[in-house]
């Protein structure tokens, strides 16, 4: 589904990621760890299109397709969606407007016809339940004063709207507590599908517990260094990065 | 204005004030660049496209309903008055009890209502280039008297069309009695192929005691209408002030809000929202006089400016001596939308009280990037996330409007000039 070839990207002539290689098919989980300042986060954003990133070589494949070369709408629009790590807060764009339009501009592209509002509420009813979202929540501006685990939430409810055919999850458990974390994990995991491929991006094994990956990658200094099963993880969480490291030098 | 205008007004006596009001507009004449209040607004435009006696007034115009109702706003047909090139076209049938109306013409004939009805501010920091012209040569216009204790809910709707070749001069007066409410909507607009044109009204409202009035004007005249239109509003005690310009001209528009704190705990709430788009040209001077203490007034002007657009506005507080208790505010917020547009924006604050609390800010600025890419991440296009943005940015002053109809009619028409914006219906 998604192919990822000697990818290298700079920001502002600074290289960041240093040939980067991922192959992912529909159904699979990978996560993807890795020291602060690695380049995880680069990684997910040129994914979505974010602009202000360089590709100064290689190539990303979604469905056959040449991802880089579409704006981040049309990427939305062919079925890659991005939880943002940091998400922003949109003051006076109501959360249920911005997913309703994104949702239909969507169908359209895929000549499907609109839902209208009925339709549209009877889903995000449903969603809401999957990640146990607040209702009030929905009613606000884009995560216009949420607390950092509801707008982590609100990213997944999101994500279970759109029903994306990839999904880059950048840290997605950092900020949530204990219960939280049980709640989101267990609504991606209702989300994972034969057609449907993941990228976790974390710091912590902990979520691995609840979301079994199929593969594990270290990406060190805009390379991934390593890769392996979900043991890997568990050794990560014992060793700490320092050998590999040493190990990849 | 002063009470010495009546008195000498006597069988002539407002032709007297006329002819005063026409000597102080011509020993002063048009507004330069150079004086400090016309800086940024430079009027030659107005005497190029109109010549020399472009304060003419226009001929008074056959112009048929079905030519201005489209222009209407819809659902305020109940107390509806169209002027047409300044004279009254139409009126309803009937107004809700406590209200009197009155043409201008009428009231002239109080002698004791003429110094006040064709006063202009003499003072000299209210002074105005512009409202002696019109105490000079306004012909129509209503008088509207609102009883005390009398409570309007729906708003009177003052709908003027502008069909061109020549000025129209209108005035209004507005008194709103003893804890009584009013609301008005003046709005501004051409025909469909009008002329070039001068749209110059002038409203004056007295506010007594605890009385209350909102004030909203739409102004979406055509490119060759100039717009020069002014609000004054004098305020007694506990009064209440709640005025919105809602200025979306094509062509070049001056509007100047002036509110007078007159008595103790009397507040003023001045909203703008304004798009200059295309050469358009949207200029806002407000100007709040504290002269009593413990005053209110808080102002938000926020504008979009895109194309080759310049927006400027001047926000004036000052706090008389022994305004003490002022608490004044003022917020101007502006959005470029492309590198051409242009904005000046300047507070001034005088201050000569103490214990006062005085604010002000005024920031330009674009989109916002993170913002737009979150959206588009979310499916939005990219015009579509420019304009649900733009629209975020004007949200608080849209949902502060007192009236539904004149929101709706604002968002459809700001819609229609933003690019792609039209797809955007339903979904705001
Ligand atoms: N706009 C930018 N300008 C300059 N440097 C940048 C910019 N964006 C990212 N970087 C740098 O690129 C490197 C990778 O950043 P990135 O956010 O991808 O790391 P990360 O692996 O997601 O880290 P974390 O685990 O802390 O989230 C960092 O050194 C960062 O400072
Ligand atoms: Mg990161």
């Amino acid at each position: 589904m998604l192919k990822i070839e000697n990818l290298h990207v700079a920001v502002e002539g600074k290289e960041i990621l240093k040939g980067v290689n991922l192959e992912l098919e529909a159904g699979q989980v990978h996560a993807i760890m890795g020291p602060n300042g690695s380049g995880k986060s680069t990684l997910s954003n040129v994914l979505a299109g974010k602009p202000g990133y360089e590709v100064t070589a290689g190539s990303v494949t979604f469905e056959g397709k040449d991802l880089l070369a579409l704006s981040p709408e049309e990427r939305a629009w062919e079925g890659v969606f991005l939880a943002f790590q940091y998400p922003v807060e949109i003051p006076g764009v109501n959360n249920i407007y911005m997913l309703r339009a994104g949702l239909n501009a969507a169908r359209r592209h895929r000549g499907l016809p609109e839902l209208d509002a009925m339709d549209f509420m009877g889903i995000v009813r449903e969603k809401m339940q999957l990640v146990e979202m607040d209702e009030s929540l929905l009613a606000r501006s884009v995560n216009e004063g949420f607390s950092g685990g509801e707008k982590k939430r609100n990213e997944i409810f999101q994500m279970a709207v759109l029903e994306p055919k990839l999904a880059i999850l950048d840290e997605t458990d950092s900020g949530l507590d204990i219960d939280a974390l049980r709640v989101v994990a267990g609504g991606v995991n209702k989300l994972r599908s034969p057609e449907r491929a993941m990228l976790l991006i974390t710091h912590y094994q902990r979520l691995l517990d609840y979301i079994e990956p199929d593969a594990v990658h270290v990406l060190a200094d805009g390379r991934i260094i390593k890769s392996g099963d979900k043991s890997l993880a568990l050794e990560l969480e014992e060793r700490g990065y320092d050998w590999l490291l040493a190990e990849a030098r | 204005m002063s009470r010495a205008g009546a008195e000498r007004a006597g069988s002539d006596g407002i032709e007297r004030l006329r002819r005063q009001a026409w000597r102080a507009f011509e020993s002063r004449g048009l507004p330069t660049t150079r004086d400090e209040d016309w800086k940024y607004t430079d009027l030659s435009r107005l005497v190029a496209t109109l010549g020399e006696s472009w304060w003419t007034p226009a001929p008074e115009t056959e112009a048929d309903a079905s030519a201005w109702e489209p222009l209407a706003v819809p659902g305020l047909e109940d107390a509806r008055f169209v002027f047409v090139n300044g004279r009254l076209a139409a009126a309803p049938a009937g107004l809700p009890d406590g209200v009197r109306v009155t043409r201008l013409a009428e009231a002239l004939q109080d002698q004791d209502e003429a110094a006040d009805a064709l006063g202009w501010d003499g003072n000299a920091p209210l002074a105005s280039a512009f409202a002696p012209l019109n105490a000079a040569l306004a012909r129509d216009g209503l008088c509207l008297e609102v009883a005390s204790g009398t409570r309007l809910e729906a708003p009177l709707y003052l709908l003027h069309v502008s069909a061109g070749g020549g000025a129209a001069h209108t005035r209004h007066l507005v008194r709103v009695g003893l804890g009584a409410r009013a609301h008005v909507v003046e709005h501004f607009a051409s025909l469909n192929g009008a002329a070039p044109g001068l749209s110059h009204p002038l409203t004056r409202a007295w506010l007594a005691e605890g009385a209350e009035l909102i004030h909203e004007r739409l102004l979406m005249e055509d490119k060759g209408c100039f717009h020069i239109g002014r609000l004054e509003v004098e305020q007694q005690a506990g009064s209440r002030l709640q005025s919105a310009s809602l200025a979306l001209p094509k062509g070049l528009a001056r509007v100047d809000i002036v509110s007078r704190l007159l008595g103790e705990g009397a507040g003023a709430a001045l909203d703008g929202l304004y798009l200059a788009d295309g050469r358009a040209h949207v200029d806002h001077h407000t100007h709040v006089a504290h002269e009593r203490p413990n005053c209110a007034s808080r102002e938000r002007y926020k504008g979009m400016v895109a194309g080759r657009g310049h927006a400027v506005f001047n926000g004036k507080v000052v706090v008389h001596p022994g305004a003490d208790g002022t608490d004044a505010s003022q917020y101007n917020a502006n959005l470029l939308l492309s590198r051409h547009a242009e904005v000046d924006a300047k507070p001034e604050l005088e201050i000569y009280a103490d214990e006062v609390q005085c604010s002000h800010g005024a920031t330009v600025g674009q989109l916002d990037e993170a913002q737009l890419f979150y959206l588009q991440s979310r499916g939005l296009a990219e015009n579509a996330a420019r304009n649900v943005l733009t629209f975020a940015f004007a949200e608080d002053v849209l949902s502060g409007l007192e009236s539904d109809a004149v929101r709706r009619h604002l968002e459809r028409a700001v819609l229609e000039r933003l690019p792609g914006g039209a797809a955007l219906e339903g979904v705001i």
